[in-house]
């Protein structure tokens, strides 16, 4: 009997029972769209998602949306990351720099990211290089933040080895400091990562001319076509996704390496 | 010396700015639609305030700030908790709950403006949604992350259920709860901007979007410092009821 019992409990498929939110979900969404009514409007149905889907796929407009998109969070990654490491790095090293940087740093990361666009909009109209500057400067505080952390909080003992060896101030830094400080740099550039595609999403649909999957959801929105916008929903979410994911499998990396340093 | 040297350059950084700002704007290198000075901008906040235009907007804002967080915040303490406290609710609505939390919120709200139109409930409705993951998924994660040891101890002491929560479950979950609830309401503050500046039709947002319509550049730096202003100022407050919260844990 006992016997019994544990061999039903082996083979129930547990995972099937989280498939029953989604899957009452669609059906109560496609019902709705079906039978038409006072939200008919709004509702889709679900083939014409998959219409969608394959029409946009067709076209190449997906494909040309998604690519900017992407390429926008990207490069944003790259600049806003890379002027934030440095701007890290001279705050980490130097205390001047420290305590004439860090207020006027608090102050500016302050004000909600997307808030910037009305101003930054002002002064390099409502393309792409307004989009740039928003998603870039959305990287910027973050690496700032863990690449300065990351020097501040090399160890004492490690900074006395450098000073018994005569070590030159580019030589600390190289040997001992920017190694040590890895772990915690990779940490604010994956937490940019994910901070870019967000503000990627953001921006193009506050500035909603030119392309990107926000672009496009926004225009859809203003034609209704509901099908149009959730596609893309479906794809900000898939990247979402593979950008969290990215980030655990990496940043597992990133610690193995340092546990097996220290 | 040393000391000396750090409060000259941290107050002084940022009054060299200012400084800077002002005297590029006194010799007029660039014409006042691209930039204007310190002083037009404290002049336009001046404005703001008297024509009641500035508590207007605030007040939309942060009522709209208040319903928005409040329910998503206790509605994602609820779920965190009945996902990590029932295996079968966990089951259920788990994977869902990890599917959508991929999703940045802004990209919800197009979807939102369809289905709900670009009314109150529209707003509230995101930005419960902004409020709700951070908190699900911290309550989620503590009430996980409590020892099982804990829980045998008060079985050994055949502790009743109320003291098993009163005294185990909520002294070991509340510091990262609350600092789910922290992180929620920052989103919240930045959401509410988002689809403020989308949906322009009241709020903090809506004055800086018709400033940058208008080219009231001066209008739209007081939009900008505001935002900056109330952000922080929410963050602090709650900062503070955080460390009153959890003053048992240095005592």
């Amino acid at each position: 009997m006992t016997l019994k019992t544990l061999n039903l409990n082996a083979f129930k498929p547990v995972w099937l029972m989280g498939l029953i939110p989604p899957v009452l979900f669609l059906l109560w969404w496609d019902h709705e769209a079906v039978k038409g009514g006072a939200n008919a409007l709004a509702f889709v149905s679900l083939a014409q998602v998959g219409q969608a889907l394959i029409d946009m796929f067709a076209t190449g407009e997906l494909g040309l949306s998604y690519g900017s998109s992407l390429g926008r969070a990207l490069s944003g990654l790259l600049i806003g990351g890379g002027i934030g490491t440095l701007v890290g790095i001279a705050m980490g090293l130097s205390k001047p720099i420290e305590w004439a940087a860090s207020p006027i740093y608090n102050s500016f990361r302050q004000v909600p990211i997307l808030g910037w666009l009305p101003l930054i909009g002002l002064w390099f109209g409502s393309g792409d290089l307004s989009k740039l500057i928003i998603v870039a400067l959305s990287a910027f505080y973050p690496t700032v933040l863990y690449t300065f952390e990351g020097l501040k909080q090399v160890e004492a003992r490690l900074l006395d080895v450098a000073r018994v060896y005569r070590l030159s101030g580019w030589q600390t830094f190289w040997r001992i400091q920017w190694p040590a400080a890895l772990p915690s740099i990779f940490t604010g550039l994956f937490q940019a990562l994910a901070f870019t595609w967000i503000s990627t999403i953001g921006v193009e649909l506050l500035f909603s001319s030119g392309a990107g999957l926000g672009a496009m959801m926004q225009q859809a929105q203003l034609q209704a076509r509901l099908d149009i916008v959730l596609v893309c929903i479906l794809f900000v979410g898939l990247t979402g996704f593979a950008i969290n994911f990215l980030i655990k499998r990496l940043s597992q990396h990133v610690l193995s390496w340092r546990s097996i340093r220290a | 010396m040393k000391p000396d040297l750090k409060l000259i350059l941290s107050v002084g950084s940022p009054l060299l700015l200012l400084i800077v700002w002002q005297a590029v704007t006194a010799f007029k290198l660039f014409p006042p639609e691209v930039l204007v000075s310190p002083t037009a901008v404290i002049a336009a906040f001046g404005e703001v305030i008297t024509t009641g235009e500035l508590q207007r907007h605030l007040s939309e804002s942060l009522t709209r700030l208040a319903g928005g967080f409040t329910t998503g915040a206790s509605l994602g303490l609820l779920f965190g908790l009945a996902l990590a406290l029932s295996k079968t609710v966990e089951r259920v609505f788990g994977p869902t709950f990890q599917a959508l939390r991929q999703v940045p919120v802004l990209a919800f709200i197009p979807m939102l403006i369809l289905l709900l139109g670009i009314d109150e409930v529209f707003k509230i409705v995101i930005i419960a949604k902004a409020a709700f993951f951070p908190v699900a998924l911290a309550a989620y994660d503590s009430v996980k992350g409590v020892p099982k040891s804990y829980f045998e101890v008060s079985s050994l002491y055949r502790a009743p259920w109320w003291v098993l929560i009163s005294k185990i479950l909520i002294p070991a979950t509340i510091p990262n709860i609350l600092a789910g609830v922290r992180l929620s309401l920052t989103r919240s503050w930045l959401v509410l901007v988002a689809a403020e500046l989308i949906v322009a039709d009241s709020g903090l947002g809506q004055m800086m979007e018709m400033g940058r319509q208008m080219f009231r550049l001066d209008i739209v730096m007081v939009g900008v410092i505001v935002a900056g202003v109330i952000g922080f100022a929410l963050d602090r407050l709650f900062q503070l009821l955080q460390a009153h919260a959890l003053r048992w844990k240095t005592a």
